[in-house]
């Protein structure tokens, strides 16, 4: 079970270190990604978050199509997780 | 009940997708078209989220993915789609495989109907195309070379690395109609050579009514395919109509489930292979296709003596079986893709399809013999 929200924290790291996931974004996901025990039943949602921090992209706004996640994606599912 | 040995018609659903599909029905059912509050934004978000599980896939982008309801549509806009530009450019010979599905063959029809010349390729007994046989055929004037990566009825992998050699400096688009083998067979479909892949979700363990035309970018360009309707602009203006969100999010946790369990999953149809090829060899029966390319979950064969109508139906209480593809079951018809294979009249009737899963349960093989032999009496 507890694959996804390791899953979540590597590529969290890995976005924040090596690539643009600044840290006041990289922060709260960390903060569910070391706590798995709140947020089960929610890995559907976990699951997204993973692909969003993965594919993150500042300017994924930019342009005629978005096709990469930006930091209101994951601002989003970050706040549909405490629902 | 009889056990189901039918699942290259369509497979069982696995649990958790179902409850992907439940739960898009029942609470999360906004329209992926309307990101206007949280019920369509987190529709759309679904969808997001499943077009990136498919497009994993086959190691495309996820803008590549284009959802339809089912590979009979994806294979229909894929060819009928790329007719106009065939038409502006003066191209207008195209190739596909005496193998292919119905779904192909008959948009082959009508591309000959208004005027594209078509190429139809035999097949060698072993049920796989012959490269060079492909490569005699590309002419300047080829505008698209259509063909399966795995066949419905013998379960045997074509030669698409041969294919894609050939294909690889040639300008022509090249489809592949993969409803039998995405999801199963995973690295052929991840060539980037490949323009069209079209596959289905009941094929791997998803909901019906829901698929995929994956079409591959060039030079960040879509190929010139031209939609089949219009209305809506969704899917990149190449499939319009409001989503389906349980159905897509269904197909989404299926095509994630394809990779993550890929090889225990073989693993599994293979041990059941070698106890069903055992019992039938011992009556006898002949393999319809080489062994060698045939994936572990599809057994086509012909019992000497048996017809297969007889046969079906006096295993009906003990295995759920067919005799050719469930998409012309139904009009009683011989094969078409044994009879390109070369078999006699006579082995075609014998034909019978086993195809199973991992989540197929012991078959009781000596019932299944025993009943065989009643029948050579």
């Amino acid at each position: 079970m507890n694959d996804i929200f390791s899953e979540l924290e590597e590529v969290t790291v890995e976005q924040y270190d090596h690539h643009d996931l600044p840290k006041w974004l990289a922060d709260p996901v960390l903060m569910v990604a070391r706590n798995p025990e709140a947020y089960q039943g929610k890995e559907y949602l976990i699951e997204i978050l993973v692909a969003q921090v993965r594919e993150y992209d500042v300017y994924a706004e930019a342009g005629c199509c978005k096709w990469a996640y930006d930091h209101e994606d994951i601002k989003r599912t970050l706040r549909w997780l405490e629902e | 009940m009889a056990i189901y040995l039918d699942c290259n018609a369509t497979t069982p659903v696995e649990p958790s997708v179902a409850s992907a599909v439940v739960r898009f029905l029942e609470k999360d059912f906004g329209n992926a078209a309307s990101p206007i509050h949280d019920y369509g934004v987190f529709a759309l978000t679904a969808v997001e989220h499943a077009r990136g599980q498919v497009a994993e896939v086959v190691k495309a982008n996820r803008d590549e993915v284009i959802f339809t309801s089912g590979a009979t549509e994806s294979n229909n806009l894929a060819i009928l789609g790329l007719a106009d530009a065939g038409m502006r450019n003066g191209r207008c010979h195209i190739i596909s495989t005496a193998i292919e599905h119905k779904s192909v063959l008959e948009p082959f029809e009508e591309m000959a109907r208004l005027g594209f010349e078509v190429q139809i390729l035999p097949v060698q007994s072993d049920g796989r195309i012959d490269p060079q046989r492909l490569s005699d055929a590309i002419r300047p004037d080829t505008l698209l070379v259509s063909t399966m990566q795995v066949n419905n009825e013998t379960g045997v992998l074509q030669p698409l690395t041969e294919v894609a050699d050939i294909l690889a400096d040639r300008e022509i688009w090249w489809h592949v109609d993969a409803a039998q083998g995405f999801g199963k067979e995973l690295e052929q479909l991840r060539h980037p050579r490949i323009n069209f892949i079209s596959i289905s979700g009941h094929k791997i363990y998803g909901p019906k009514g829901i698929g995929a035309l994956v079409v591959r970018k060039q030079n960040r360009q879509f190929p010139p395919i031209h939609p089949l309707m219009f209305g809506g602009g969704q899917e990149q203006g190449l499939r319009p109509g409001t989503l389906p969100v349980s159905l897509i999010a269904g197909f989404g946790e299926a095509a994630k489930l394809a990779v993550r369990n890929n090889g225990d999953r073989m693993k599994k149809c293979q041990t059941f292979r070698e106890k069903a090829l055992a019992t039938l060899s011992a009556l006898g029966a002949e393999q319809n296709g080489a062994e060698k390319y045939t994936l572990p979950h599809v057994l086509n064969i012909s019992i000497p003596g048996i017809n297969s109508e007889v046969a079906i139906k006096a295993l009906k209480n003990v295995i759920a079986v067919s005799s050719t593809s469930a998409c012309t079951s139904h009009t009683h018809t011989p094969s078409h893709v044994l009879t390109a294979m070369g078999l006699s009249f006579e082995k075609v009737e014998q034909s019978i399809r086993l195809s199973w899963c991992h989540m197929t349960p012991e078959v009781d093989w000596s019932e299944v013999e025993n009943i065989l032999r009643a029948l050579r009496g």
